[in-house]
């Protein structure tokens, strides 16, 4: 028996469902082991559920937005959020850090038509089995997470920081080396390093390794010459709202 | 050395030498340079190399147990069918200076220990040594502290200290090496180059401005599991786990594997691992006997100082990459200095 997929999306780009799109050479294989039912980016035929795995893009931000994830969850045996803006609220929980109105008039002219709210994460609402950090996550985490769920085992996603990834690249420390604010030492691994490979900073975007030790990090952002207000951006930028970063994107 | 055989030689020669490596079929690494920094890479002229360089990124481990390496593939159908295949070459490690030749040797005393690690043995058997001495020692280099240099004696095929500019001493370290001098026809060397030899080494161990004392510290370290050093110390630790990655005797792993599409068929993938980071002492249910950041890295001292589990094989040679590439500044050598009373 094939398994039901069904994806979807919230608030968020769909750059994790362009990722998922991705699997091109795996597809055969993957299509041996799974249906996918409803999956609106890539086939107009959809089913609807139940589901044996929704897997879920983007945050939640509007009312009917709620009623939705409820409602998936109830249809899926198991959910796996894909990306930051599923996992913690992603790049669009960074107006979380203003008020509403001031964003809504930054955006829209006539803002008065929205109903929306301040983003979260999806586990607010429901209960998330599998989370792939990342923005967006890569693909071989996906296929990890998918291939476990068929098995029923646990997925193996290390959430050690991307300074051990980027050690297996013997790349130059940005950090120690050359004083540039590199997230590596806090950031979840499973990108591959691929900014300090091409020897740029690490922006952050897989969101918070297993264990960070924030305040530390601030320090040694500070000793490199940031300023706390560099600092608060670079926390907020993709997991704000996560418990490891909320005090010091609050600065 | 001197019994076993000494030449000497000028930078032509030694590109001679990577000529006749080349032609018995080995892939030759060297120490480039890549940025501000230094690393091992395959190299095909004397001149890519940087002989004056102070200390790779990554040690000659990574090329004998590789951050990442395939260990055997397997195939699930009514059994379970194993095939080995730990990829072997014939390789030469070209300038490896006598603290990571010194860490070379207790990774061989570890993987040949029961049960042996197979593709360490295999990489082994297949890899020849050229040992460099320094040119110069820089202000986080201690080897001299620890005794593992900065004269090496034993650890090598070949080993070329730089004696005068353009101008080495080759000294012979095993039958190996001797095969492939013998076809140079190197002039020999006489008793005025081990002297100049003997002279540089002098002027080595002067220029050390970092000391260690680990005397005595396995056992004095264990009775002080409760010194506040680990605490205080560990507020600055990121557990970023750099120290233990670019360590030349930290070998820790994780094996796992990785099925393809079929569910049936995979690959065990051996990845090196660090004690600093959470996930390593995670066992079922969640268990996880090292919590506690300050235990994390206190139990990779304590094996550095010759205290924990394994540690005959790990402990420190005195490298100071772990000083450099440590982000929160934490230096081995003043926590040694701390738990010592000073
Ligand atoms: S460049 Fe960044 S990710 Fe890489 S080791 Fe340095 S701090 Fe860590
Ligand atoms: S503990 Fe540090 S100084 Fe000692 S061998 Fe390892 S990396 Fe080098
Ligand atoms: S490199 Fe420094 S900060 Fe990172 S784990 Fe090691 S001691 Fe801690």
């Amino acid at each position: 028996m094939k398994l039901k997929i069904g994806v979807f999306k919230f608030t968020s780009c769909s750059g994790c469902q362009i990722e998922l799109l991705r699997i091109n050479e795996n597809l055969p294989g993957l299509l041996n082991l799974m249906d996918f039912q409803n999956w609106t980016m890539a086939s107009s035929n959809v089913q609807q559920g139940p589901y044996d795995i929704a897997i879920v893009e983007g945050g939640i931000s509007t009312p009917e937005g709620i009623e939705e994830i409820k409602t998936i969850r109830r249809n899926s045996k198991l959910l796996i959020a894909i990306g930051d803006c599923a996992v913690f609220g992603g790049i669009p929980s960074i107006r979380n850090w203003m008020k509403q109105r001031e964003a809504e008039d930054l955006v829209y002219p006539k803002p008065e038509h929205l109903k929306s709210m301040k983003v979260s994460s999806i586990d607010e609402y429901v209960k998330v089995d599998v989370y792939l950090k990342g923005c967006p996550p890569h693909l071989d985490d996906m296929l990890e997470a998918l291939k476990a769920a068929i098995l029923n085992i646990r997925p193996r996603l290390r959430q050690h920081p991307v300074c051990i990834e980027c050690k297996f690249y013997e790349n130059e420390c940005l950090l120690t080396t050359y004083k540039q604010a590199c997230m590596g030492p806090v950031t979840a691994a499973g990108c591959g390093a691929i900014c300090p490979n091409v020897g740029r900073t690490c922006e952050g975007c897989y969101g918070p390794m297993s264990n960070p030790n924030v305040k530390s990090m601030v320090e040694r952002l500070r000793e490199i010459g940031l300023t706390d207000e560099d600092i608060m951006r670079k926390f907020r930028k993709y997991a704000g709202t996560s418990e490891y970063y909320r005090e010091v994107a609050r600065l | 050395m001197g019994e076993a055989g000494a030449f000497v030689a000028e930078l032509n020669d030694l590109q001679r030498l990577l000529d006749e490596f080349t032609k018995h079929g080995y892939t030759v690494y060297g120490p480039i340079v890549k940025g501000k920094s230094w690393v091992f890479s395959k190299v095909s002229s004397i001149r890519e190399l940087d002989l004056n360089y102070t200390r790779t990124i990554l040690p000659p481990k990574k090329l004998l147990h590789p951050v990442k390496n395939r260990i055997f593939d397997f195939k699930l159908n009514d059994g379970f069918e194993v095939f080995e295949s730990c990829n072997v070459k014939n390789i030469v490690i070209f300038g490896i200076h006598p603290c990571d030749l010194r860490a070379i040797e207790k990774l061989d005393e570890f993987f040949s220990q029961h049960p042996e690690d197979v593709c360490y043995e295999a990489r082994r058997k297949r890899t020849l040594i050229v040992g460099l001495t320094c040119n110069a020692v820089d202000e986080k280099c201690f080897c001299n502290s620890l005794g593992t240099g900065p004269e090496a004696s034993t650890g090598f095929d070949i080993l070329i200290t730089q004696i005068s500019d353009g101008f080495f001493l080759v000294e012979v370290g095993s039958s190996k090496g001797l095969d492939i001098l013998k076809t140079l026809d190197l002039a020999e060397a006489k008793p005025e180059h081990f002297e100049a030899k003997r002279k540089h080494i002098e002027h080595l161990k002067s220029s050390f401005t970092k000391t260690a004392d680990f005397e005595g510290l396995a056992t004095l370290a264990k009775d002080k599991l409760d010194h506040k050093i680990w605490v205080e110390t560990a507020e600055r630790c990121l557990s970023c786990g750099n120290c233990s990655m670019v360590c030349p005797v930290c070998y820790c792993f994780d094996l796992y594997d990785s099925l393809d599409l079929t569910l049936k068929e995979g690959v065990r993938i051996m990845e090196l691992d660090s004690c600093q980071l959470l996930e390593y002492a995670e066992v079922a249910l969640g268990g996880n006997f090292r919590k506690e950041r300050s235990q994390r890295l206190r139990h990779w001292l304590l094996c550095k100082f010759g205290a924990a589990g394994g540690s005959t094989y790990t402990s420190c040679i005195g490298c100071g990459r772990c000083i450099v590439y440590c982000p929160a500044n934490i230096d081995l050598t003043e926590i040694a200095h701390v738990l010592k009373g000073g």
